[in-house]
């Protein structure tokens, strides 16, 4: 017979048990760092330094175990501590951290309004994605908000594909507004009529 | 509020464009991909569950549906999903397994060394038995190793059952007459009992995937299955899932997923390799990061 049982498992792993030392978290080894990040998930006492070794983190598979983390704490302090990511220079940092602050919509909310005022407008844009996972009706009050003022055609793009999907019909005016103000950048009003006819369908 | 059972009565009518707009949210949500072609199947389990929440429209309980009212996405999956298991299911990743996995994995390997195939979550037994069958019909090389092939699961009333190895005629109905003759004893109620050697050679135990101190008893897998368990956790739930299965398996060694699951939306620590036989994913010989 070539089938072994190899037995119960035991207590603990050949890879050493997952010690609850947040000082590892600054240790010069990759693999402990991963293994302090990975025994700190949910533990909302743990978030300052979570936060501290992203900030610092450059191992993409270390930078992972940190935001799940944070993720698994869910928190606003959680979501304090990844948003500085989405300024990244780093697009995998940042498409890691809007991955992240998905999926936590409840948490998010607060922070969307002054993220859709922030000066650079990429990270207006980015911040557009965020609102996906919210609820129906908080994202579109937010993302009205944002495409009644912002001036920038590429973020209003990205707010627009996001209504696309999440709106509700109080969106509509909002978006015939938008598609005005862009008379001369053809694809938006484009965009906006695609959205408003998704709407309109869904809820008609 | 129920997850089973078929409404009587559907009479919510659902226009082409909420059906895409509900498609690319469980897109999103599951990684499942319907299209147009799909409408019949579609249509059936959106109303069925239109009804059984007592919606009034599609607007209604798509807004209950992302909310998650009621645990509603977990409702949703099942519904689209084949909960039923059976010996050989998805076979093609069985035949991946002794088509191309293992000559990799025993690469570097000695004869006379030792294999672990874990099977998470094996539910009733049906998936790490049908891993034992198949390697004994398919692999040439089956006698030259040591095989460990673990059975874990978070409901321990499965696994009771999969120590037991009772077996209906669905469950076996992939199964060759000569293989269900070689392997199972009928037991004289339409039911067979699968072979004394293969159940005590197949360790079951209970493991909760997404619990990190837990997954720690598990170490030095060369061949995850994890297959349709991904689909029904949360974000957060399904990266902790993913970073465990990475710690349980060795440098090198391979994950398979259910059809409808994809590791390269849930976390990028994993290589995606295609074989001729299915999609599998490898945690890297060794971690550049």
């Amino acid at each position: 017979m070539p089938l072994v049982k190899g037995g119960p498992p035991k207590g603990s792993g050949n890879s050493g048990n997952i010690a609850p030392k947040r000082p590892t978290l600054a240790s010069s080894d990759a693999e402990s760092r991963w293994t302090a990040a990975r025994a700190l998930a949910g533990h909302a006492e743990a978030v300052p330094d979570l936060a501290a070794a992203l900030d610092r983190e450059t191992v993409p598979r270390v930078r992972e175990a940190i935001m799940t983390a944070l993720m698994r704490v869910g928190d606003r302090a959680s979501v304090a501590a990844i948003l500085p990511c989405l300024r990244s220079q780093d697009a995998g940092l940042r498409a890691a951290a809007i991955e992240s602050l998905q999926a936590l919509p409840d948490a998010i909310a607060p922070f969307l309004p002054p993220l859709f005022a922030d000066d650079d407008s990429d990270v207006r844009l980015l911040a557009t994605e965020l609102a996906r996972n919210m609820k129906a009706s908080e994202a579109t009050r937010l993302l009205c908000d944002l495409i009644e003022r912002e001036q920038h055609p590429n973020v209003c793009a990205a707010a627009i594909d996001v209504l696309t999907e999440v709106g509700t019909s109080q969106a509509i005016p909002a978006l015939e507004n938008c598609a005005a103000r862009f008379a001369d950048t053809p694809f938006l009003p484009f965009a906006v009529s695609v959205a408003i006819a998704r709407i309109s369908g869904s809820e008609g | 509020m129920s997850g089973s059972g078929r409404p009587e009565s559907r009479s919510v009518h659902i226009e082409p464009e909420e059906v895409q707009r509900f498609c690319e949210f469980l897109y999103r949500r599951t990684g499942m991909s319907f299209t147009q072609g799909k409408r019949y199947f579609i249509d059936r389990r959106l109303e069925d569950r239109i009804a059984a929440t007592g919606s009034s429209s599609f607007q209604a309980y798509f807004s209950l549906l992302r909310a998650d009212a009621d645990h509603e996405i977990e409702h949703l999956i099942n519904s689209f999903t084949v909960n039923e298991t059976y010996f050989y299911r998805e076979d093609h990743q069985l035949r991946c397994m002794t088509s191309s996995l293992l000559g990799g994995i025993v690469a570097l390997k000695p004869p006379g060394s030792t294999i672990r195939i874990w099977s998470l979550p094996c539910s009733t037994g049906e998936e790490p038995y049908s891993i034992a069958l198949w390697l004994m019909e398919n692999w040439p090389q089956v006698d030259n190793y040591n095989i460990e092939i673990v059975g874990s699961d978070i409901d321990t009333r499965a696994l009771k059952a999969a120590a037991e190895g009772i077996y209906g005629e669905r469950a076996l109905m992939r199964l060759s007459r000569d293989i269900v003759s070689r392997y199972f004893r009928p037991l004289g109620d339409g039911n067979h009992q699968i072979d004394e050697g293969l159940r005590g050679s197949i360790e079951f135990t209970r493991a909760n995937l997404i619990d990190t101190q837990d997954m720690l008893r598990y170490r030095d897998f060369d061949l995850i299955f994890c297959r349709n368990v991904l689909i029904y956790f949360d974000d957060a739930s399904r990266r902790q899932a993913a970073e465990n299965l990475y710690d349980c398996l060795r440098p090198g060694g391979y994950i398979c997923l259910g059809h409808s699951e994809s590791m390269s939306r849930i976390s990028p620590l994993f290589s995606v390799c295609r074989f001729p036989d299915a999609i599998v994913y490898q945690r890297p010989e060794a971690d550049h990061g």
